[in-house]
C-alpha cells in the first residue's frame, strides 16, 4: 500500500489572487495575479494552472486552504467562494487562516528572523515583534503584531487609522514588513498551526456600511 | 436449458462461421465472401457475434462514418436453429448502445417488406418506416422497408448558480427536466435599509453557498460526480454579488474536471419556462419585472436571438413598490405590502401618471419604462394631504399606485405583441407575485388572443435552477464551454446570451 502524499490547495484573494500547491513543505506551484481588480476572472485559471503546472489532478489534492483576510475588496470572497466549491467538489476538509499571518510567516522565513536562526536567543526574539499592515481603504489599514518564536500572532487582526495604530504602538521596538502575502505562506501556516477544524469565514473587520435612509421630502 | 449466449465483437477470423450463417439465412441473396471480409475489416463498420457455448449462433454488423450523426445497421442474422431465444434482441440492443457510443444521433436500417418477424423487432427499438425501396431484394424482386430511429439526446445534468441580487440560488436540471431549485435569501437582512444594500447581498452569498449547494444535491437525489456541466450567472447584476457565484462555479468546474457556461441572468428568465413545458415556443415576448428589471424583449430564439425592445430609464418596478411602501410606512419589501393594502382600495381613486405613455415620449421611448415620476408623484399626494391634515386612505393610494405601474407594463407588453405579431406573451420576475399584474396581463391577452405565459413563482424570482435550464439548453445545442477566464458583467447586454 503507498501512502499518498498530502497536498494543500491554497487560495487567497485578499489583495491579489494567488494559489498555490504545497506539498510537505515543499511548493509544487504557484500562481501569483498582482491585480486586485480581477479575481474573478483570475480563480479558475489560475487554479486550473497550479493543477498543470504541478503535473496532478484535482482529484490528487488532499485538502484546501482559503485565506480569510481581511480585506476590503469584494475581491476577497472570491478566493472564499471558489475555496469553497473546489472543497465540496472534491469532498475535501477546508481550513481558513488569517490572510496576515501568511503574510508574517514569510516575513520571518525570507528574512532569517526564526529562533531556528543560531545565534538567536529568547530575548532578542521576543523583542523583535512585526507589524504587518495592509490596505484597508477609506485611509484605513489593517494590521496584526507578531512574535517569531514560537510563530504567533500576539495583537489584531484590526482596522485603524495610520494615526490610531501609531498611538496603540506607543514606543515599542517593531519591525515592519513589505512582505506580501502568497498562496505558499497561507498553506504553510495551516500546516504550522496544525490538524484543528480551521473557520474559514471572511474576515471584514467592518459592518456594511449601509445607514438605513430616514425618507425624503419630495414637495415644498 | 440453452447455453448462455455471449456477444463479442466479430473479426476477419468469424468469415467461414459467419458465412455459414449468411448462406442458411439468406438463401438465394448472400453476400459473397469477398464482400463480407470486406465490410469486417472496414474501419467505419462495428460487426459483432453470438455464441452459444462455443458455436457462433449469430452475427450483425453496424456502419458509421466518423463523425456521422448517422448509423446504419447493415445486417443482422441468427441461425435458424437459434431463433427465438431473444439472440436478435439482444444484438440490437448491442448495436443500438454502439451508435449511441459513437455519437450517432439516428440508425437505419432496410428490412424484407416480406419479414414481419424482424420488422416487429425494430419496432420495438423505436424504428419507424420511413420509405420503400422497390423490389430492392433481387433475384426476389422484393420490397425493402427502410426503417429509422432516432436517438434519445443525452440528457445532461447541469448545475446551475445564480447570485446577481439577494438571492442565492442553486438550481439542477437534467436537460428539460427540473431535478432540484434551492434559494437561499438574504431578503430579511436588507428590510430595514428598505432595499437592497450590495455588500450585504455578496456577504450572504458566501455564507450560503455551502448550504445551499448540499440542499440542491439532496433535493435532485444526486452527487456532484454525476454532474456534466455547471452555469453560472455573470450578468446583469450586482459586481460583487456576481463574483461570489462566478469563483465558486469556477472551482467547481476545475475540481471536477466540467464545462462551465456562463450564462445571462434575463435570458435565464425566459427560459425557465422550458422546465414546464419541455420546451420554450418562439417567437415570443418577455416581460421581466423585478426589483432590479423591468424589460421588454422579443425573443425569437433562446440562444442566437434576444432582442431588447425597452427597459427602466430609472427605478426598476419591484424599486418603485418598494419606496412607494416606504411612503406610505408600510414595511419592505414593498411589492406584497402593497398589494395587501390595495387589495380593499379603489384603483380609479387617483389618477397618477403612467411613465412615458404619452406620445411625446412614445417616440423615443415605445417600449421603454420610467417609475421615478410615478414615486414622485405618490409622495407628493402624501405630503400634500398631510399638509392639510388630511387622513390618507392608504388602501386608494395602493391600488391607483399599483394599477398606474400594472397598467404601463401590461399596456407596453401587448404593444410588443400586436407591432412584432407575436401571438405569446412571458412573464418572469419577482414582481409576477403580484397579484393584479397577473390578472391584468391575463384579461388583455384573452382580449387580443394572445397566449400568456406564467411560469410557477419559484422559478419566477431568481433562481439556479434557470440559469441550469440555460446552460443545459447550450450545452444539448452543441456549445463549447465558456472557458474560465471571463468575468462579471453588471450591465451585461441582453443579446449576450453566453459570455466567454
Amino acid at each position: 500500500m503507498t501512502i499518498k502524499p498530502n497536498v494543500a490547495l491554497a487560495i487567497d484573494t485578499s489583495a491579489g489572487t494567488t494559489v498555490a500547491l504545497v506539498s510537505g513543505g515543499r511548493v509544487l506551484a504557484q500562481h501569483d495575479i498582482e491585480s486586485n481588480m480581477s479575481h474573478a476572472e483570475s480563480i479558475g485559471t489560475a487554479i486550473e494552472d497550479v493543477l498543470a503546472d504541478a503535473k496532478i489532478s484535482a482529484a490528487e489534492v488532499t485538502e484546501v486552504i482559503a485565506g480569510r483576510g481581511p480585506a476590503p475588496y469584494t475581491g476577497l470572497r472570491v478566493g472564499l467562494a471558489a475555496a469553497t466549491m473546489f472543497a465540496a467538489g472534491r469532498k475535501l476538509p477546508l481550513h481558513g487562516v488569517v490572510s496576515l499571518d501568511a503574510i508574517a510567516l514569510r516575513h520571518f522565513a525570507e528574512n532569517g528572523q526564526s529562533a531556528k536562526e543560531p545565534g538567536t536567543n529568547d530575548e532578542r526574539a521576543a523583542s523583535r515583534h512585526l507589524l504587518v499592515t495592509t490596505d484597508a481603504r477609506r485611509k484605513e489599514v489593517f494590521w496584526a503584531i507578531y512574535q517569531a518564536e514560537p510563530f504567533a500572532r500576539i495583537e489584531g487582526p484590526a482596522v485603524n487609522t495610520p494615526a490610531d495604530l501609531e498611538n496603540i504602538l506607543g514606543d515599542r521596538p517593531i519591525e515592519i514588513t513589505t512582505a506580501k502575502v502568497s498562496g505558499e505562506y497561507i498553506a504553510k501556516v495551516a500546516a504550522l498551526i496544525g490538524d484543528e477544524k480551521l473557520d474559514s469565514s471572511a474576515i471584514y473587520l467592518r459592518a456594511p456600511d449601509a445607514v438605513p435612509s430616514p425618507g425624503k421630502k419630495v414637495s415644498g | 436449458m440453452p447455453a448462455e449466449i455471449k456477444l463479442r465483437q466479430a473479426s476477419v477470423h468469424d468469415l467461414a462461421a459467419i458465412m455459414q450463417i449468411e448462406r442458411e439465412c439468406f438463401v438465394r441473396d448472400a453476400w459473397s465472401e469477398q464482400n463480407m471480409l470486406d465490410e469486417l475489416a472496414a474501419p467505419h463498420t462495428f460487426y459483432l457475434v453470438a455464441e452459444m457455448g462455443e458455436r457462433i449462433v449469430g452475427y450483425a454488423g453496424l456502419s458509421n462514418l466518423a463523425g456521422s450523426a448517422q448509423a446504419d445497421i447493415q445486417t443482422i442474422a441468427v441461425s435458424p436453429d437459434s431463433r427465438g431465444l431473444g439472440i436478435g434482441r439482444k444484438i440490437m440492443f448491442a448495436l443500438t448502445a454502439e451508435a449511441k457510443a459513437r455519437g450517432a444521433r439516428e440508425i437505419l436500417l432496410e428490412v424484407r417488406a416480406d419479414n414481419t418477424v424482424a420488422q416487429k423487432l425494430y419496432r420495438v427499438f423505436g424504428f419507424k418506416q420511413i420509405g420503400i425501396r422497390k423490389k430492392y431484394y433481387q433475384p426476389d424482386g422484393v420490397d425493402a422497408f427502410v426503417m429509422k430511429t432516432e436517438l434519445p439526446k443525452k440528457q445532461p445534468i447541469v448545475l446551475g448558480i445564480e447570485s446577481s441580487c439577494d438571492e442565492t440560488g442553486v438550481g439542477i436540471v437534467r436537460g428539460n427536466e427540473l431535478l432540484a431549485n434551492v434559494i437561499s435569501s438574504s431578503m430579511d437582512q436588507h428590510a430595514r435599509f428598505g432595499g437592497v444594500v450590495p455588500e450585504i447581498a455578496a456577504r450572504a452569498h458566501l455564507e450560503a453557498l455551502q448550504s445551499t449547494l448540499d440542499k440542491a444535491l439532496t433535493e435532485a437525489g444526486i452527487s456532484l460526480g454525476d454532474i456534466d456541466a455547471i452555469a453560472v450567472t455573470n450578468g446583469p447584476g450586482l459586481a460583487g454579488a456576481l463574483m461570489v457565484g462566478i469563483g465558486a462555479a469556477k472551482a467547481l468546474a476545475v475540481a471536477l474536471d466540467k464545462p462551465i457556461y456562463a450564462v445571462n441572468h434575463l435570458v435565464g428568465h425566459v427560459g425557465v419556462d422550458l422546465l414546464e413545458r419541455g420546451a420554450l415556443e418562439t417567437p415570443t415576448i418577455a416581460l421581466l419585472v423585478s426589483g432590479g428589471h423591468t424589460s421588454l424583449l422579443l425573443v425569437n430564439d433562446l440562444l442566437d436571438d434576444v432582442n431588447l425592445l425597452g427597459e427602466t430609464i430609472d427605478d426598476a418596478a419591484g424599486e418603485a413598490f418598494d419606496k412607494v411602501a416606504r411612503v406610505l410606512s408600510l414595511p419592505y419589501p414593498g411589492g406584497p405590502q402593497i398589494d395587501k393594502a390595495a387589495a380593499t382600495g379603489n384603483p380609479k381613486a387617483i389618477r397618477f401618471p403612467r411613465g412615458l405613455s404619452l406620445p411625446k415620449d412614445m417616440a423615443e421611448h415605445r417600449y421603454d419604462f420610467s417609475f421615478s415620476g410615478l414615486k414622485t408623484a405618490v409622495a407628493r399626494h402624501v405630503e400634500l394631504a398631510a399638509s392639510r391634515g388630511e387622513e390618507i386612505n392608504i388602501a386608494d393610494v395602493a391600488a391607483s399606485f399599483r394599477e398606474a405601474v400594472v397598467d404601463v407594463l401590461v399596456t407596453k407588453a401587448i404593444d410588443a405583441c400586436l407591432e412584432h405579431k407575436v401571438p405569446r406573451l412571458l412573464l418572469g420576475g419577482g414582481v409576477i407575485a403580484n397579484a393584479r399584474l397577473r390578472e391584468v396581463a391575463a384579461e388583455r391577452c384573452a382580449k387580443h388572443g394572445i397566449e400568456l405565459r406564467i411560469p410557477a413563482l419559484s422559478l419566477c424570482t431568481d433562481n439556479g435552477a434557470m440559469i441550469a435550464a440555460l446552460g443545459a439548453q447550450l450545452m444539448m445545442a452543441g456549445r463549447a464551454g465558456s472557458g474560465l477566464a471571463f468575468g462579471a458583467d453588471s450591465t451585461l447586454p441582453v443579446t449576450q446570451v453566453q459570455s466567454r
